[in-house]
């Protein structure tokens, strides 16, 4: 798998594009630069907003932009993004159900170097509570430039998670379904099903090679749509298995963990279910990311462990 | 402008807003009446340019009654505009009623929800960029309490204004010196207002804002060609002013009037629409 562009950049080339054309797309930074956004700021800079370290008012402001028909994006580090101005985005935009894109770059342990404040370990709970807030998380940048392409051709309030760093590709130009299905099977398997998004995708092709070596064959679901889930579609994509796995670099409480567990529940699936998490801890170590989550848990080595022995349990 | 008509229209806006108060045991009665002489030029001074008819018409000036307690003295004048009929001031937090507690955007002619503190400049930022990249004169007005400069998001948008010279901006302080628990010096000082605005940028000011003729001026020079910068008016206001007993007393915030209060109360408002 080689890398390729970082998700964020194609993401905002693909609304940069966009806002050549259309003028009522405005793009507001909280102080979060991206190699794509240098060209937009010099040549739309009527349409790009430095909103400044103050993601409370750039809230406010896309409201009000939002309420004057504007396409808006907001665009800051996923932990100021959410948990910094949570207030405004329920009360100014979430209570009077504008539309508006919330992009939040460097979602789990991306910010490794930088310590709890930078980690966004909280942002699944925090942002799913929020009435009419879909949430997405970008596995690959084909699947950012889909989100990208959504976000203007069907405007919602919507938050788009992304990892700091280039991540695999794992989808091909052909699928252009991947929004629309919500969970996408990406490698098949027998028994045991995996789901996960971003960073932990990447890591969980590692597991299931390592399960693959000890006869256990495991799925792989890329959750791009934690927010809403269909209870259609996880019925679909369970049903051939007879364990799950959650795999997430967030904390357990109210995680992608939870939102598949709920989604079950409402479906009327009742099977052995395997949360892989950050426990109820915050790290303040060196020693960057594998070190994190290491100590968290959820490396590839302890997931593979903790995966293995929930498939020979019986 | 007409005072006269103006101190009519405020008398009878006070009466309006304390029937409220007065048959439904809900509301902030003093809030509004800190603010309600600047609402009221607002509407009846011949600035808000609004079409009941059309409560969104694209060039329509907006108001964000920022401190969203007070927003029920917009409410009678929704009625006596045209936006909404004189009979929902009779089921004012009702559960068939449109009127409630705190203003939202279901109600004709409320921009925005508010009630939570801090966000009026901000929206109102938003409306003005969109106002001016797409070349309208409209104005955004925000009437914002002392007490909610408290909160430290309006710094944030007094800055964002100031840097982007949103001179269709005009935020009215309603300086009326009382929070809940006390007089806003005793509590956490706000002092000196005026001087913050202007060193934030703004083109700043102090009246006694239930005086019909400064209002008035103020809002000229907020409208002055050469200004290139918000505006901000700190309006040195009464808390509860009009009832006597109400009169700059933080602790009649949220609280209702008994039965004797409510026949004084309304004698005092009487005589003053008959003064």
């Amino acid at each position: 798998m080689k890398n390729e562009a970082l998700p964020r950049d194609v993401f905002i080339n693909e609304i940069f594009d966009e806002a050549k054309r259309n003028r009522n797309i405005y793009f507001i930074s909280a102080d979060l630069g991206a190699q794509a956004l240098d060209a937009f700021r010099k040549e739309l800079p009527e349409q790009f907003i430095h909103a400044g370290i103050c993601e409370q008012n750039m809230v406010d402001v896309a409201t009000g932009l939002a309420q004057n028909g504007k396409t808006v994006y907001l665009y800051a580090m996923a932990p100021f993004l959410t948990f910094r101005c949570f207030e405004q985005i329920k009360v100014s935009l979430a209570s009077m159900h504008l539309p508006a894109t919330l992009l939040g770059v460097g979602v789990g342990y991306s910010y490794d170097d930088a310590g709890p404040t930078h980690y966004a370990t909280e942002d699944i709970s925090c942002m799913r509570s929020l009435a009419h807030m879909e949430i997405l998380t970008a596995s690959d940048s084909h699947a950012a430039r889909l989100m990208a392409r959504l976000s203007y051709t069907s405007p919602a309030l919507r938050y788009i998670r992304m990892d700091r760093q280039a991540l695999p590709p794992i989808y091909t130009e052909a699928d252009t379904f991947i929004i629309e299905q919500g969970l996408v099977e990406v490698r098949p398997g027998k028994k045991i099903v995996l789901f996960t998004n971003g960073i932990t995708m990447k890591m969980a092709f590692n597991i299931r090679e390592n399960l693959l070596a000890q006869g256990v064959e495991l799925a792989l679901v890329d959750v791009v749509k934690l927010k809403p889930i269909s209870l259609e579609r996880i019925r679909e994509v369970i049903s051939p298995y007879d364990k799950i796995v959650t795999y997430e670099e967030h904390f357990l409480s109210g995680g992608l963990g939870s939102c598949i567990l709920e989604a079950m529940a409402d479906a009327g699936i009742c099977k052995p279910v395997l949360r892989v998490g950050i426990a109820d801890n915050y790290h303040c170590e060196n020693g960057g990311r594998g070190r994190l989550q290491k100590l968290a848990g959820i490396d590839v080595e302890s997931a593979t462990k903790k995966i293995l022995e929930f498939s020979n349990r019986a | 402008m007409n005072i006269e008509l103006l101190k009519k229209k405020a008398a009878w806006l006070r009466r309006e807003v304390f029937e409220l108060v007065a048959v439904h045991k809900k509301g902030h009665a003093p809030s509004s009446y800190s603010c309600l002489d600047i609402i009221t030029t607002l509407f009846y001074g011949g600035h808000m340019r609004v079409n009941p008819k059309n409560p969104k018409w694209e060039d329509r000036d907006r108001i964000f009654i920022s401190k969203g307690h007070a927003g029920m003295a917009m409410y009678p004048v929704l009625c006596d505009l045209g936006f909404v009929p004189f009979e929902e001031l009779k089921k004012f937090t009702k559960p068939d009623g449109v009127f409630r507690f705190y203003p939202d955007p279901s109600i004709p002619g409320v921009e925005a929800i508010t009630g939570s503190l801090g966000h009026g400049i901000g929206i109102a930022s938003g409306h003005a960029l969109a106002g001016r990249h797409a070349g309208k004169n409209y104005r955004n007005y925000v009437i914002l309490g002392d007490g909610e400069c408290y909160e430290g998001s309006i710094w944030e948008s007094a800055l964002f204004a100031a840097h982007h010279k949103l001179n269709s901006l005009v935020v009215f302080v309603d300086r009326n010196r009382c929070c809940i628990l006390g007089h806003t010096e005793d509590c956490v000082q706000l002092d000196p207002m005026e001087d913050k605005w202007r060193a934030f940028g703004w083109n700043a000011m102090t009246i006694d804002g239930h005086d019909f003729a400064q209002i008035e001026k103020a809002l000229q020079s907020a409208y002055d060609p050469s200004n290139t910068r918000p505006t901000a008016i700190i309006a040195n206001t009464v808390k509860g002013k009009g009832i006597s007993f109400m009169e700059n007393k933080p602790g009649w915030h949220n609280r209702m009037p008994n039965d004797e209060e409510i026949r004084q109360a309304r004698a005092e408002l009487d005589a003053l629409q008959t003064a």
